[in-house]
């Protein structure tokens, strides 16, 4: 079953044009790795998918619920409380981590739900120190997000992200803004997740992970999507000349 | 030593005019400048520019021309004030121009990847301000409001033009009678005193909201 639909995408900055009528499909417990060029298109694409973007025209359908539809003269968003509850059913990941620094590790954990979701607090806690336990910060628990690495806030960040149970987990180049030496943390939490078999989406510049963990990797330049396929047909047997161009730089 | 103790049950009858006019416009105005500055942050274009406007009004004329008006202009419209609650009005409406531009910057200084979080959270506006962006503001503000408060005691002594018996009016009554300047060196202390108090209060609320960030 489709988790994300997402069909004919166009998006423009001013002027710019940065998505092209982009079409992805993302079935249940599928990886997908989004890899490019800077500037193609990727991140503002996953930002499309909850809304962080507005589109100028296409449809979205995320867990079988429209996001937004296409019309004649452009895209119909559901409204604004709908648009909140399937905006949620994706955890998402940052560059920047975006924990929030007043509150401790457990309260960054606990904060959406125990007062969106409005769940049972002593319940959420028990949950939250779990996924602390599974990214290995269980001794992080009351500190402030200020005194831990990049690579453990990153790991507290998806923690967060997984405290609301969601469908779908994005992550927009998890690791971009890590020292070399911690990505290898961030990474290994992913690939647990993607053995989980959790549904990913993941905007990203690690080629070793796209090519050993993605199920389906998603080749973007100049706004389109230029090439799809397994990992294998996307690196070993690239048919694209604008992927060959990419991986011949990234690669070499 | 004799004189001034003589003279304190008067001071302390100022003190108590000016700690009214302090508190009144404390309570009001940090509350009123919130909501304007909440106004002045949103994407209601109209509403940004009517607070803008107010704002420039406020700050770009004197508070004494401001009670003036309050006062002297407003009975000719039909709303007719006492004395205090007159310079009430006054005081809390500047203040909370010059509150709301304070806010305004802590607000605008949260850095959007906080809000975004929030939104793939699935916080409404409320939760996004009340849970995450406000408890932030406040460490980013508290310099800045310490230093409003501590010019909001002194300020206070601009109730004189409406002949209110304040601490600063009460001692230059005193001097005038007397022939003595001694009043004044004792509203000075007064004065010094006050905002001692609230230098010590704002170190501490300083420390507590920044606690996270040490």
């Amino acid at each position: 079953m489709n988790k994300i639909k997402a069909q004919n995408i166009w998006k423009k900055f001013n002027k710019l044009e940065v998505l092209k009528g982009i079409d992805l499909e993302v079935n249940e417990g599928e990886v997908v790795a989004v890899i490019g060029p800077s500037g193609g298109g990727k991140s503002t694409l996953l930002r499309c998918l909850n809304k962080l973007e507005t589109i100028d025209k296409g449809s979205v359908i995320i867990d079988g619920e429209a996001l937004c539809t296409e019309t004649a003269t452009g895209t119909e968003y559901v409204n604004k409380n709908d648009v909140r509850r399937i905006a949620c059913k994706m955890g998402m990941v940052f560059q920047q981590f975006n924990l929030f620094p007043h509150m401790t590790v457990l309260e960054n954990l606990i904060e959406a739900p125990v007062n969106v979701q409005k769940r049972d607090k002593a319940t959420v806690i028990k949950e939250a120190e779990a996924l602390l336990a599974k990214v290995g910060l269980s001794d992080k628990r009351d500190e402030y997000p200020r005194k831990l690495s990049g690579g453990q806030q990153q790991r507290v960040a998806i923690a967060r992200a997984l405290a609301m149970k969601p469908a779908i987990m994005l992550f927009d180049e998890p690791t971009s803004s890590l020292d070399p030496e911690l990505t290898g943390e961030v990474l290994k939490t992913m690939r647990e997740l993607a053995e989980e078999k959790m549904t990913m989406v993941v905007v990203t510049h690690e080629m070793g992970f796209a090519k050993e963990v993605a199920t389906k990797v998603v080749f973007m330049a100049d706004g389109r999507v230029q090439a799809q396929g397994t990992p294998a047909e996307i690196f070993e047997n690239p048919t694209n000349d604008r992927l060959k161009a990419f991986l011949n730089v990234i690669l070499k | 030593m004799d004189y001034v103790l003589k003279i304190i049950p008067q001071m302390l009858d100022g003190c108590a005019v000016s700690a009214q006019v302090f508190l009144i416009t404390i309570v009001l105005s940090i509350p009123l400048g919130v909501l304007l500055s909440l106004g002045r942050v949103s994407s209601i274009k109209p509403l940004q520019k009517i607070i803008g406007f107010y704002v420039w009004i406020m700050r770009g004329s004197p508070l004494m021309l401001q009670i003036f008006f309050v006062y002297f202009v407003l009975p000719s419209v039909g709303i007719r004030l006492p004395d205090f609650e007159s310079a009430a009005v006054a005081f809390v409406l500047n203040y909370a121009a010059y509150f709301c531009e304070i806010f305004r910057a802590g607000i605008q200084a949260i850095p959007k990847g906080q809000y975004e979080a929030a939104h793939t959270l699935g916080m409404n506006y409320v939760q996004t301000m009340r849970r995450i962006v406000l408890p932030q503001v406040i460490r980013i503000i508290l310099p800045p409001i310490s230093n409003e408060t501590i010019t909001l005691v002194k300020d206070t002594s601009l109730v004189y033009v409406l002949a209110m018996n304040d601490l600063m009016r009460t001692a230059r009554n005193l001097v005038q009678r007397d022939f003595n300047i001694t009043p004044f060196i004792v509203a000075g202390c007064f004065y010094l005193f006050a905002t001692l108090i609230l230098t010590v209060i704002f170190e501490r609320l300083e420390k507590h909201f920044s606690k996270y960030d040490q």
